[in-house]
């Protein structure tokens, strides 16, 4: 199959469309990426400039959603064409969400810069970001050149971060169980973490709709999940 | 008519009406149609779909043996309708072609009033016994094409008169005047604007409940619109046959993405 469409306009209409998606997650993956450096550094600053750079993640998935109603009405695709449509309302609306988890970090770094460190918590949590910011460059990278093999490793790549989660769980658990002051710290480093984890679904999410669109069909084995906290005997 | 039994096909949810294998046609030495089998079920809409020259037209033309018509045009293999052999030497192609109507491109009412259109076949076929058996038959076959509450007061009106929409359904009232179960349908809308093409689809949709309707469309469109089995035709071969939603969201054959999304195949 050639990739070209008769209508040469329609071909620049979706090439503009993924355009935006690949230039939203370059965004993510920068907010994700300062927003744990400004964290680890207790660097205020920096906190504020990716709380305020959310707001261009924002706008362009408005800005992805109107083009992709606009090549629905107009183009009315079909196959793999619509599949890309729906992937990209689908990816812009994970990334937008993986940008708020961002923010929400960035926000709770202004607190946690005006309070005790609570010792090496940081490290694990640095890894653990670290591992998403990895797994959305190749979901983006394996979406870009529709290779759903791709997609699958990160989809299977997601238990790690898991498994880190329960893991910061049960040390921040221990730390508070040592000092109540370390408390309110815990709870924000908890937070974090949990919304790193949910980063990480999202992901996963973005690679499924890789799969979906490379194949055509879902992807057919129940993903592995192994945050086991929220589970009554989880810990 | 030749009585056959055949063992139930696999697809138990719908009855297969027309089943045909190893379909092959030429026009002399040229090949038209490379062995195509497929099986169409009854009350379903089916599309064939595919670029001008790949034989959809030719596959629809053997399903009432129109192609008989053509003296260098051979058809082999097999075609059955309810299990009987259409190409059988016992079998009448003009009973045929009663059972199985057929509507073209461009409307072709004949140069008679709109009664007299919709009455030509039952009259040849003698299905009426009187006047007012006659009557019946038209005003329930009109009713049928949805032209009735148009046409209803000038039934001794020319059908050529009407408008390019309304010959359209008078051409499928005369095609189902002979209480036909399969109707072939070969781009019934090309020649239609939006609106009578939209009356004409509501009406093939309608036309479901009591027939096996095939029709070839250019418009890929029209084909997701109203059919419910899509086949895409190339260079004579059937390439890809199945559920209309899923060739339009993810078909398994690569000329058929091509062919759909407006890709040079």
């Amino acid at each position: 199959m050639t990739n070209e469409h008769i209508h040469s306009a329609f071909d620049t209409d979706l090439d503009g469309v993924q355009a935006e998606i690949m230039k939203m997650g370059g965004l993510v993956e920068n907010a994700i990426r300062l927003g744990m450096k400004a964290l680890e550094t207790r660097d205020e600053d920096l906190a504020q400039q990716v709380r305020a750079a959310d707001a261009e993640i924002d706008h362009l998935e408005e800005t992805i959603n109107e083009r992709a109603a606009r090549i629905i009405a107009l183009r009315a695709p079909t196959a793999i064409d619509l599949r890309l449509i729906l992937s990209v309302i689908k990816i812009s609306s994970n990334l937008e969400r993986i940008g708020d988890y961002a923010k929400n970090m960035a926000k709770r770094t202004v607190v946690l810069s005006n309070i005790a460190p609570i010792s090496d918590s940081v490290g694990t949590l640095r890894r653990m970001t670290r591992a998403v910011e990895v797994m959305l460059k190749d979901a983006l990278d394996a979406y870009i050149h529709r290779d759903a093999a791709l997609a699958a490793d990160v989809i299977a790549r997601d238990v790690d971060v898991d498994q880190m989660y329960n893991a910061l769980f049960r040390e921040l658990l221990t730390f508070m169980m040592e000092d109540p002051r370390n408390i309110t710290a815990c709870l924000h480093l908890h937070f974090i973490s949990k919304n790193t984890e949910r980063m990480g679904d999202h992901v996963t999410s973005i690679a499924e709709q890789v799969i979906y669109l490379a194949t055509g069909m879902k992807p057919d084995e129940a993903r592995p999940k192994a945050d086991k906290t929220s589970t009554a005997r989880g810990f | 008519m030749k009585d056959t039994n055949v063992i139930e096909g696999i697809q138990t949810m719908t009855q297969q009406k027309i089943s045909a294998k190893n379909v092959q046609v030429r026009y002399g030495d040229v090949v038209a149609i490379k062995d195509v089998s497929v099986d169409i079920a009854a009350n379903t809409v089916t599309a064939f779909i595919g670029p001008s020259g790949c034989g959809k037209s030719t596959f629809l033309r053997c399903l009432n043996r129109m192609n008989d018509t053509i003296d260098i045009c051979r058809v082999t293999g097999d075609i059955h309708i309810d299990d009987e052999d259409i190409y059988d030497r016992n079998v009448d192609p003009v009973q045929l072609r009663a059972k199985v109507g057929m509507v073209f491109q461009k409307p072709n009412p004949f140069p008679k009033s709109i009664f007299d259109n919709v009455a030509y076949g039952p009259k040849i076929h003698g299905l009426a016994r009187n006047q007012s058996d006659m009557a019946d038959i038209v005003e329930n076959a009109l009713r049928k094409a949805a032209l009735w509450n148009e046409v209803k007061d000038r039934l001794d009106s020319p059908g050529t008169g009407l408008s390019g929409g309304q010959q359209q359904r008078l051409c499928i009232a005369r095609a189902i005047a002979t209480a036909p179960e399969i109707l072939l349908m070969d781009e019934p809308c090309s020649a239609l604007d939006p609106i009578a093409t939209a009356q004409i689809e509501e009406l093939i949709d309608d036309l479901r409940q009591n027939y096996c309707v095939v029709i070839v469309t250019h418009s890929m469109q029209q084909a997701a619109r109203i059919s419910q089995k899509t086949a895409f035709f190339h260079l004579g071969s059937l390439v890809e046959y199945g559920d209309t939603g899923q060739i339009f969201t993810a078909p398994s054959d690569p000329r058929t993405e091509s062919y759909i999304t407006g890709r040079i195949g």
